[in-house]
């Protein structure tokens, strides 16, 4: 199983895209969709293959202003590895 | 407020260089003439798109088949819809899959039979196999989201594991190890087609292993048996809820069989707008929620989790599609199935200990699926 690593790029896999506008914008891939709102969505729009993990974290981090930055880094980490068994997210 | 449904699944054609034993299309198959036009099925999708639908299911028959796909899959595109080629691979060349890329397919989902080439052309009724193998890594490197899809049942499950491997050879993102489903043509060849409960048992711990050894490279999704399963599936995810299917000729049904339940009008998409068909028209309301359930469903916990099982499933065992499918150890039918289960996991069942080795099987052993008029 692959790792994530700080210097991970992840990107959306093979056949996963982005549709619609506001609330129904959804993340679509191949037998399933993502409505996602808030945080996971700010997460996936940032999985462009070009920003490191690591850079990911700190911009949720910013934009969140979150006082515990590991637990923002953990669960990032566990959302981001969550979706790559999926199938959806590749690093 | 009743939901968009989530899928349309478009049987653009019946016809199938094919002829595999379980098919679902109904026994009787719209005829080439009937098929919707060019212009209907792009008419179709809009429709779809507008009423929120987001995946388009291309099936068939052998979607390849129409040689207007490469508009269909432009026109499902440009509607704004996520598309899904469902092949066989056979008629799919590096240049077809390069121009269907090009208008918009984002997944391409092919089928195996089996890994042993003879055993896979016995239960396709065709030499389709070699083709497969040669057009798998194509799809692979053409970098589409690629899926495998396997059915298993009785005379496949032996080799679940070379089944596996072959599909691991090809890095698919995904693979789809379903059960068969008994309707249509796996019903007229159930027979020989139910598993034994050892082989049942294997394939849920070979499954398990290897969605394990998998886990972060092959997205490994299985269908259970539910002959075997204590509680019935969900079909569909209920009955009008979630999907609707466009058959060849342009009639919409809530699933692949439906057609085989008496007394259901089903609208043509040549007739009726797609969302009134799904709102209003009486077959998509008829099983729809809970009103219509007898007992046991009508007072079980479970009725909002798989409402009910399938209707086809339960008409076509009990002749009564209002009954609770008798695949539920709760349902008043379900003796029957247990029946099912003891003559094919009896020792002394000629079918389950002694599998016929395609060349040798009886002449009229299999049912196949003919090409429609």
């Amino acid at each position: 199983m692959p790792h994530l690593e700080e210097s991970s790029q992840p990107r959306l896999a093979a056949g996963c895209r982005w549709a619609g506008e506001g609330e129904n914008r959804a993340l679509l891939f191949p037998e399933g969709a993502l409505r996602l709102q808030d945080t996971g969505r700010a997460i996936l729009e940032r999985c462009d293959g070009r920003r490191t993990f690591q850079q990911i974290v700190e911009e949720l981090q910013t934009q969140y202003g979150v006082s515990d930055p590991a637990k923002i880094r953990d669960d990032v980490s566990a959302f981001l590895e969550r979706l790559q068994q999926k199938r959806v997210v590749d690093f | 407020m009743l939901p968009a449904p989530l899928a349309l699944i478009a049987e653009v054609t019946h016809r199938c260089p094919l002829h595999c034993v379980y098919c679902s299309n109904p026994l009787e198959m719209a005829a080439a003439q009937s098929e919707l036009t060019t212009q209907d099925w792009c008419n179709v999708f809009q429709q779809a798109s507008k009423l929120g639908i987001l995946h388009l299911h291309l099936s068939g028959g052998e979607p390849l088949v129409r040689e207007d796909l490469l508009e269909l899959v432009d026109a499902a595109h440009k509607a704004g819809l996520y598309t899904n080629l469902i092949t066989s691979g056979v008629g799919l060349t590096e240049s077809r899959l390069n121009s269907l890329l090009k208008a918009g397919l984002d997944h391409v989902q092919l089928s195996f039979q089996d890994s042993l080439e003879a055993n896979a052309n016995w239960l396709a009724g065709t030499r389709a196999h070699a083709l497969k193998v040669k057009i798998a890594p194509v799809i692979q490197q053409s970098g589409v989201a690629f899926t495998i899809n396997i059915v298993v049942h009785r005379q496949n499950l032996d080799h679940l594991e070379e089944l596996i491997a072959l599909a691991e050879s090809f890095q698919p993102q995904r693979l789809e190890i379903a059960h068969a489903q008994y309707y249509g043509w796996a019903f007229k060849n159930r027979e020989a087609l139910l598993p034994t409960q050892k082989q049942v048992a294997d394939s849920l711990r070979i499954v398990a292993e290897a969605q394990k050894r998998l886990a972060g490279r092959i997205r490994i999704d299985a269908v259970v048996p539910d002959y075997y399963a204590r509680y019935p599936k969900a079909c569909m995810g209920g009955w009008g809820q979630r999907q609707v299917l466009v058959d060849p000729s342009g009639r919409a049904l809530p699933c692949h069989a439906a057609g085989v339940i008496p007394g259901l009008q089903f609208e043509n998409v040549r007739d009726q707008s797609l969302e009134w068909i799904w709102r209003e028209s009486d077959s998509f309301q008829k099983f729809r929620g809970e009103q219509w359930m007898p007992e046991p469903c009508r007072s079980c916990d479970r009725r909002s989790q798989d409402f009910g099982g399938c209707r086809c499933q339960a008409f076509l065992i009990t002749g009564d599609a209002v009954s609770t499918d008798p695949a539920c150890s709760l349902a008043p039918g379900h003796s029957y199935i247990e029946e099912q289960l003891k003559r094919i996991n009896s020792p002394t069942n000629s079918a389950s200990s002694d599998t016929p080795q395609p060349g040798t099987a009886p002449e009229g052993f299999w049912i196949y699926r003919p090409q429609p008029r």
